[in-house]
């Protein structure tokens, strides 16, 4: 189990007993990549999965240029108002080409106020077991992976929305999550624009 | 006295939408992949940009409607996966006929063997291949694709879309202010930001009736579907639309359309919000024509609102039209419009010889892509056609698109949640000389009737027919349909107008007062209202209520002379001969050759000659 010993500083004392073996097993396949490449507009490394105050952490990965995650700018932005105070929010751009001067003026034509990070190896992609933006992840604050998936489903499919969301499974794993309790739908599939390079 | 006006045709439209399909100059031929190829590597420059350039560039490019470019290798590779899922479903290009006996103009449709060209890119890892084999971007015209316009119109305010929400409906209505009347060959529609309209369409509004729905002046105002209004025989006739892609339609020399000063052109559009707050300023171009139209095509609207009364949950429900055509007519165009529980849409023409043909199928009905569907060649209807028209409609919670969940019993309407079942046609009549050799009077009466007949509650029908009768000398028969469309909407002005004018003419002056009295109340500075109620007074010999309304009628109009004629007329019953000699002057100022301003004239200088001077 390589790289546990970074991790102790993660695996407080809530998480002995019955999530420990789950906390390391989950944790040790990607311990060793899971920041590889991250960084944030600066250009500085950046490591949200484990370095997060024991806070709940929420990525959603999105592009500057998929119609589908743009839509969805207001609500992810609500969202991390909504939670912000329990829960470390992100944008991950995954797309290699997208640069920080383009990731700064897609920040502020929509109105985000969220911490953006670039994961142009893919690194956090593959943590987070996305293929899609936008799709989201959330991780226990002791960086196991509780949820991966679609915010909800207000897309069915490609350009067919419903007129609003009629389930919301990223608020229901995040409060969950917070709580403490199991989080119910550990996977729903998302819609919207493929992210190269993720089969 | 002579000269009663009468009011003649209501229209009522909802959208009129016109595709005018996307076409690119392009340096290259179709893709040569054959299936001697197929074990070849697919690439981007020899297999996919021709097929991308003439079917994705169109729209996804710099400032047009498509979230993102495809024009480059880099631009198309990012999304060589999406590419191959969506081309397959057939989500992209967005085209709703199924292929048919008969063929559209700009057919944006895939065979199976580009489909199959975009997943093999994909699954292949997206090679660009030799640069020698990439073809000639191509060209697109940048501002008004049909060249500077003759004459540009702004909207008058922006509209700010929020950045989310539902879809939104917003209208902007451009008034015309030149001098005469002019030929409009083409209209190309600017929409403003193109990513949030999903489509735009122009209805002509000759008597400026929208603008009563602005709350200020300039303002726009909201609303999926339109109702305008016209007192003159002029059915409609073109649809000018815009959609992603689409080039401007330019109607042939002789079918250009007529805009009279005054006439207000409204713009209905269709805004999807885009995550951030979205500015939508749209501008017109209009292309004139000296020629004069010869050709004048209709609008022919099969329409059964009446039967969408769905049960929720039912996800099969039928609603079905039909109309026979009373000349023989060229079918130009299609468009059938239903909204969010619309799935199965289909049309048919049934020859008299029994040949029956579909004229469009829509399997997958998607409100976000109609378009109205130019035929690549005209279709010939002879007279006794019947067209037929069957939607089916889903108000399932299976229907993404149900507005309502649970679902809800949907009926028709104009809101965006009520449901519509309309067919359009444009149409162009071959010669027919039965009615005052218009055959659009034919069809107008023919359509009118039909709508009467399956809903006798059908205002704007009940008020059409009465026109049209009216038109050729039938006004005995037209009372009767104005006085339905007068109890239908008791305090309707033009209604109220239409049956006073329709007694008046029948001498029933003493019966005429009452509506046309309604008529005036119903509508500000009505001017038929008040000169047809002079006539209606003066027809009763109360000569003093008569001057008040011709007098009303000539401050309203003061360049009408039968206004003015009547006015001077009115004056001299009265013995006020000097007065009613000034304004009967006037009268032929205006009008050299009113005749009855002319005799009444003379009559008051014999009368002024015999009166003792004082």
């Amino acid at each position: 189990m390589k790289g546990t010993g970074k991790l102790t500083g993660g695996l407080r004392i809530f998480s002995v007993g019955l999530f420990l073996s789950l906390g390391a097993f989950a944790l040790s396949g990607r311990a060793q990549n899971s920041s590889k490449g991250v960084v944030d507009l600066d250009g500085k490394p950046a490591d949200p999965i484990r370095r997060t105050d024991g806070k709940i952490v929420v990525l959603l990965f999105v592009r500057t240029d998929c119609p589908i995650s743009n839509r969805y700018a207001p609500a992810i932005q609500a969202m991390s108002s909504r939670y912000g105070a329990l829960a470390a929010f992100y944008l991950v751009y995954p797309i290699k080409s997208e640069t920080p001067e383009q990731i700064r003026k897609h920040l502020s034509d929509f109105s985000y106020h969220l911490r953006a990070l670039r994961d142009p190896e893919l690194a956090l992609v593959h943590s987070s077991q996305v293929h899609i933006t936008p799709e989201a992840a959330v991780f226990a604050g002791d960086g196991r992976l509780l949820y991966h998936g679609r915010i909800d489903d207000w897309y069915e499919d490609f350009g067919r929305a419903r007129r609003a969301p009629t389930t919301h499974e990223l608020s229901e794993a995040i409060e969950a999550a917070i709580a403490g309790k199991n989080v119910a739908t550990a996977a729903a599939p998302a819609v919207g624009c493929f992210i190269p390079g993720v089969s | 006295m002579k000269g009663l006006r009468q009011s003649a045709l209501l229209m009522s439209a909802s959208l009129a939408l016109l595709l005018a399909a996307a076409s690119v100059r392009l340096g290259h031929s179709e893709p040569r992949f054959t299936s001697a190829e197929t074990a070849a590597e697919v690439t981007f420059n020899r297999d996919i940009a021709p097929i991308v350039y003439k079917y994705c560039a169109p729209c996804h490019r710099a400032g047009e409607a498509g979230p993102f470019p495809l024009l480059t290798y880099e631009d198309t590779a990012k999304f060589a996966r999406q590419i191959a899922v969506i081309t397959e479903r057939r989500i992209m290009p967005p085209w709703l006929p199924e292929p048919g006996e008969l063929k559209f103009a700009g057919e944006l449709r895939l065979s199976d063997e580009q489909i199959g060209i975009f997943k093999r890119w994909a699954e292949e890892g997206a090679p660009q291949g030799e640069a020698k084999d990439l073809p000639l971007r191509p060209q697109f015209t940048p501002g008004w694709q049909l060249g500077k316009p003759d004459l540009v119109l702004h909207a008058k305010k922006a509209y700010t879309l929020a950045a989310s929400g539902t879809d939104d409906y917003w209208n902007f209505i451009f008034p015309t202010d030149f001098p005469t009347a002019r030929w409009v060959k083409a209209i190309e529609i600017r929409p403003g930001e193109k990513r949030v309209v999903h489509h735009a369409n122009i209805l002509l509004d000759r008597m400026q009736s929208s603008r009563s729905q602005e709350k200020r002046p300039g303002d726009g105002f909201p609303g999926m579907e339109l109702r305008i209004e016209s007192e003159t025989f002029d059915p409609d006739s073109h649809i000018f639309f815009w959609k992603p892609g689409s080039l401007p339609h330019v109607e042939p020399e002789d079918m250009a359309l007529r805009l009279e000063p005054g006439n207000d052109l409204v713009l209905n559009t269709h805004l999807q919000p885009s995550g951030k707050p979205e500015s939508v300023e749209p501008s017109i171009g209009l292309y004139f024509t000296d020629k004069a139209a010869t050709k004048f095509p209709v609008l022919l609207e099969l329409q059964n609102d009446k039967a969408l009364d769905i049960p929720p949950g039912d996800s099969h429900f039928q609603v079905t039209d039909e109309f026979t055509m009373p000349v023989d007519v060229d079918l130009l165009a299609i468009y059938p419009h239903a909204h969010y529980l619309g799935k199965d849409l289909v049309a048919t023409a049934t020859r008299p010889d029994g040949n029956k043909q579909t004229l469009i199928h829509i399997p997958r009905w998607d409100l976000n892509w109609q378009a109205v569907f130019y035929y690549a060649e005209q279709v010939f209807l002879p007279k006794g056609t019947m067209v037929e028209m069957r939607y089916i409609y889903d108000n399932s919670p299976a229907n993404i698109a149900n507005p309502f969940r649970p679902p809800q019993r949907v009926e028709g309407g104009n809101r965006t949640t009520d449901e519509m079942a309309h067919l359009w046609l444009q149409v162009l009549p071959r010669e027919d000389l039965t009615i005052d050799g218009d055959p659009r009077k034919s069809l107008e009466e023919a359509i009118a009737r039909h709508d009467v007949t399956r809903d006798p509650r059908d205002f704007p029908a009940q008020y059409n027919l009465g026109a049209m009768l009216q038109a050729r000398g039938e006004t005995q028969k037209a009372l009767e349909h104005y006085q339905a469309a007068a109890a239908l909407r008791p305090t309707d002005a033009i209604a109220n107008n239409a049956l006073g004018g329709a007694l008046l003419s029948l001498g029933q002056a003493g019966e005429a007062i009452s509506p046309l009295l309604l008529a005036i109340k119903g509508k500000a500075n009505y001017f038929a209202a008040n000169y047809n109620l002079g006539n209606a007074y003066a027809s009763l010999g109360q000569f003093d209520q008569a001057l008040l309304y011709f007098q009303e009628a000539a401050r309203l109009k003061p360049d009408d002379s039968m206004a003015e004629a009547n006015l001077g007329a009115a004056l001299a019953e009265m013995g006020q001969l000097d007065q009613s000699k000034t304004h009967l002057e006037r009268a032929l100022k205006l009008d050299p050759k009113n005749s009855i301003a002319h005799g009444n004239l003379e009559e008051v200088q014999r009368r002024l000659a015999e009166k003792p001077n004082q």
